[in-house]
């Protein structure tokens, strides 16, 4: 009993319903969403096609994003360049997990369905308060894997309630304002130092001017300004984590 | 949309999270080192693209004000303070008018 007291208050240590809390406010957001988008696809690719597309793709943005296309009559490559263009980002969030992940690649591969904005918000976060090691590499996939599955069933039971027809009036704006909030709070719990603080406040501006100056790349800005930013400040200096 | 294309959406998609996870190989040294920079500066981006529309204006006001709320309390480092104030930037949002 004492062993699972300490298990439960230590944060150093997995957790699966401490890890939960964490995860269900965007959890919650993510199934509003999910909700939206039944809604809208439904009636575009029909009730089948909508909650496979939830099943097998697992991404808003690139569902939301080739609903988009659809609307406009665009062909499939366009579609399928597009979901590409999008998804650049998980290759720059997957590498920057993998040395807080162990060497079994099949489970890697497994986590890897779980790779999404918010799963990789919430691992880097419960990852970087642990020391190096086996103990980080426990604590980032059963983060991985426990938010992850809260943001699947998140997303599948919300994309099931909209074709279903649910209609969540005035709830849509605050699950809208809470994917910022969210990303605010991850940006300042991971901005250990000042100088990461402001990096990502530079990476803000980035991100800000390509969506204003470069609108159809707005879904790259915040990988390409967060590695513009994340450079050495002089390449001829040797690299140190901060 | 067939289900051919959905199929090769899933493929793409999966693909992307699968290829730096597991196929690439672990980044090392200076690569990791940089990599290790780019969390916070991809959340701020995030953070940031979430506030602004694609026909390149901002959000509505009780998103904004939820913004400001977490980034006013953001250099006190704590998750629920950041949730907390956001929640109470988007309600004073909705309260007053204009």
């Amino acid at each position: 009993l004492i062993g699972y007291r300490r298990d439960m208050t230590d944060p150093n240590r997995p957790n699966v319903r401490r890890t939960v809390l964490m995860v269900l406010p965007a959890a919650l957001a993510i199934a509003v969403f999910g909700i939206i988008y039944g809604a809208v696809a439904r009636p575009l690719i029909g009730p089948g096609l909508t909650l496979v597309s939830s099943l097998i793709v697992f991404s808003g943005a690139t569902q939301f994003s080739v609903l988009a296309l659809l609307t406009t009559g665009a062909t499939a490559p366009a579609m399928l360049l597009t979901a590409a263009i999008l998804n650049v980002r998980h290759l720059v969030m997957g590498a920057v997990l993998r040395p807080s992940l162990g060497e079994s690649r099949l489970k890697r591969a497994l986590l890897a369905w779980f790779l999404l904005d918010e799963s990789f918000g919430f691992t880097v976060l419960a990852a970087g308060r642990v020391e190096a090691g086996p103990k980080r590499e426990a604590m980032a996939e059963h983060t991985l894997l426990v938010t992850g599955i809260c943001c699947y069933g998140a997303w599948i039971v919300g994309t099931g309630l909209g074709i279903l027809g649910a209609g969540l009036p005035g709830l849509d704006g605050l699950a809208r304002a809470v994917f910022p909030v969210l990303f605010i709070a991850l940006a300042a719990l991971t901005a250990r130092t000042l100088s990461l603080a402001g990096r990502a406040i530079g990476a803000a501006l980035i991100t800000a001017a390509i969506c204003l100056t470069l609108p159809d790349w707005r879904g790259l800005a915040p990988v390409v300004a967060g590695l513009a930013v994340a450079l050495p400040d002089d390449p001829r200096r040797p690299e140190a984590a901060e | 949309m067939t289900p051919l294309l959905l199929a090769g959406l899933a493929a793409i998609t999966y693909g992307s999270r699968l290829a730096a996870m597991a196929a690439l190989p672990r980044p090392t040294g200076g690569v990791e080192a940089m990599l290790a920079r780019v969390p916070a500066a991809i959340f701020a981006g995030l953070a940031t693209l979430s506030l602004i529309t694609p026909e390149r204006s901002a959000v509505e006001a009780p998103i904004l004000l939820a913004a400001l709320g977490a980034v006013l309390v953001a250099p006190r480092r704590s998750f629920a303070l950041c949730l907390a104030a956001g929640l109470a930037g988007y309600v004073v949002g909705q309260v007053v008018p204009g």
